[in-house]
């Protein structure tokens, strides 16, 4: 409760989510309710965020994308923060071939542009929103991965581990019933970080146009209006509100994020701990700096 | 591993539901289903996916990459015209932001709670929180529409060909890539510097008499340079990818554009030469940190100075 920046945060993204919820009680509007006359209306009473080419209210169209996009972030993050704990839990356990395998194959995507990456999936599996759900976990797995097979290597060592190995209990008892529980911090702050990386994600990917299909709103779809010269010169109201919505918002769960990380874990802000993190995010190559 | 890459693109592009011959043929054509099946029998689409695959690799390794499928040209013929606009674009902001990044890396670390660190701090805010792509939205609307001192985009004005034509279109999408880049890296920076500065060859040094700014730069610097060689790596596939959404905000004509007009056509053959040439990048990278770590290590290079 002392964590300052974490309530702050905590505070602006409750505010969000209950908008987005309550969108049109707040906003008085239909976001799809087209009123070509008070089209490309600048904010002002009424709209407060201006209306766009159709006439459709701003406000209540960046209320509504709101539902969408934070819907993708925590869904895509719960999905990639559940792979790569489950690898990064059995990888770090075992060893051996198959955490090479794995952790060859996380380099990989680490490496690999990830817009790129995200498009070439999106050209293979075609666009809408559990697809890019889908996309996004398949491609962000890797810092949670990484992170819980770090956290696996110092602990299987420890005397608990060696006394259920006594004990003999099974491989996955001792991984999800012993082991789990001890690292789910880390877990629950990536998860939290993850969010806001991936709504930055949907807003690239819908900006491009090649993400959620654009009859939907999300922020960015909003966005994608950008893509036009006049809008981005004479109608800046269209594309500066929704990037203002994501721009507070991940700014909120990164500082929801950083309270976790101080409340959780106070060993973070030790130094043997930050290159332990280090070379959990950066791997092969971290390890050897 | 670069075999394992070509063959995972290239399966995963054949068992997609789409099929890129809608994208290719008119509609009228598409209703007769002989033309269709003229049409993959030139493309080699009803060979057996094995052997399309081996004929497809062969093809790469004698430096033929094939044909786009969306516009018929070459692809080899599309890359010579689109990777010049990328590397000029994402070279400058790479070098650009590395400069800069180190410099205010170094003095925020070396400093404290001084200027460099509370810019440090914004930037690092803005690198978290801002799209790129905002960025480079708002410095158009900025620069270059109320402004009017900008091109809003494109390499080159119509029927100009000199360099100082092209120097103002490069400001604004190698100012929007430096912004972007400099966060992450500056924060790397800073705090591999706060380590360092907690080493105790720097305490050695200090107390040998060594003058402050010598130690920050021949001791402290040099040894700091490890971590954020990593993160310039990881950037090093940009140089053939291209970063997309800057592309596409200034309408820069590079690779990043064109992959995505490649993706909205599912034009399979320009995306897997791209992936592939991105892959073989990310190896020469890995390769390349290896070497620059070799060179800065400071066992190597300062002698005895490290503990």
């Amino acid at each position: 409760m002392r964590n300052t920046t974490g309530m702050i945060g905590l505070l602006m993204v409750s505010m969000i989510i209950l908008a987005a919820i309550f969108a049109v009680q707040i906003s008085g509007n239909d976001p799809d309710y087209i009123d070509p006359i008070n089209s490309r209306l600048s904010p002002g009473w009424g709209h407060i965020m201006g209306t766009d080419q159709l006439g459709r209210d701003m406000f209540s169209r960046v209320l509504y994308g709101a539902r969408q996009s934070i819907y993708i972030g925590v869904l895509a993050s719960l999905i990639a923060n559940l792979i790569g704990t489950m690898l990064g839990a059995i990888a770090g356990y075992l060893g051996g071939k198959f955490d090479t395998i794995v952790m060859r194959i996380s380099e990989l995507v680490m490496t690999f542009p990830q817009l790129i990456l995200v498009l070439i999936f999106v050209s293979i599996l075609g666009q809408g929103v559990n697809n890019v759900i889908f996309v996004f976990a398949v491609t962000g797995w890797m810092t949670t991965f990484r992170l819980v097979r770090g956290e696996f290597f110092s602990l299987r060592e420890e005397a608990f581990v060696e006394a259920d190995r006594a004990f003999g209990f099974s491989k996955p008892r001792i991984i999800f019933r012993h082991l789990l529980p001890n690292t789910i911090s880390p877990i629950v702050v990536a998860f939290t970080v993850n969010i806001a990386i991936y709504i930055i994600a949907e807003a690239g990917l819908s900006f491009l146009g090649l993400g959620v299909p654009i009859t939907t709103p999300t922020w960015g779809n909003l966005l994608a209006a950008a893509q036009s010269p006049v809008v981005v010169n004479e109608y800046w109201w269209l594309w500066v509100f929704p990037a203002l919505a994501i721009v507070v918002f991940v700014l909120a769960v990164n500082f929801i994020g950083d309270g976790l990380r101080d409340v959780l874990d106070p060993r973070q802000r030790t130094l043997a701990a930050k290159k332990a993190w280090k070379s959990a995010l950066l791997g092969r190559w971290g390890s050897k700096l | 591993m670069a075999f394992a890459i070509s063959a995972l693109i290239f399966f995963a592009s054949r068992l997609s539901p789409i099929d890129p011959i809608n994208a290719l043929i008119s509609p009228d054509a598409a209703s007769d289903p002989a033309n269709l099946e003229l049409l993959r029998e030139q493309l080699g689409l009803n060979d057996h996916i094995v052997i399309q695959y081996f004929t497809w690799l062969k093809e790469i390794a004698t430096g033929n990459f094939g044909y786009s499928i969306q516009s018929g040209q070459a692809i080899s013929e599309i890359l010579a015209l689109r990777m010049p606009a990328t590397l000029e674009l994402v070279l400058s902001a790479l070098v650009l932001s590395t400069i800069l990044a180190l410099t205010i890396g170094l003095f925020a670390g070396a400093n404290r709670g001084g200027l460099a660190d509370k810019a440090s701090r914004i930037l690092a805010v803005i690198g978290i929180a801002v799209p790129d792509f905002f960025i480079g939205l708002a410095f158009l609307n900025v620069f270059a529409y109320n402004l009017g001192w900008l091109p809003t985009g494109q390499r080159i004005s119509p029927g100009q060909t000199s360099f100082l034509d092209r120097l103002p279109h490069l400001i604004l999408p190698v100012a929007t890539l430096t912004v972007a880049m400099l966060a992450v890296l500056i924060r790397y920076t800073r705090n591999s510097v706060l380590d360092t500065l907690n080493k105790d060859f720097v305490k050695t040094a200090r107390s040998k008499g060594v003058p402050e700014w010598k130690v920050l730069f021949s001791h402290v610097f040099r040894n700091s340079l490890g971590p954020v060689m990593v993160i310039l790596a990881f950037r090093l596939p940009l140089l053939v990818g291209g970063s997309i959404l800057v592309e596409t905000v200034f309408q820069w004509p590079g690779i990043g554009s064109t992959v995505v007009s490649a993706v909205s056509a599912s034009d399979f053959p320009v995306i897997m030469v791209i992936s592939m040439l991105i892959a073989l990048v990310i190896l020469v990278a890995s390769f390349l940190v290896d070497i620059a770590k070799s060179i800065l290590d400071p066992r190597v290079r300062l002698g005895g100075g490290a503990s």
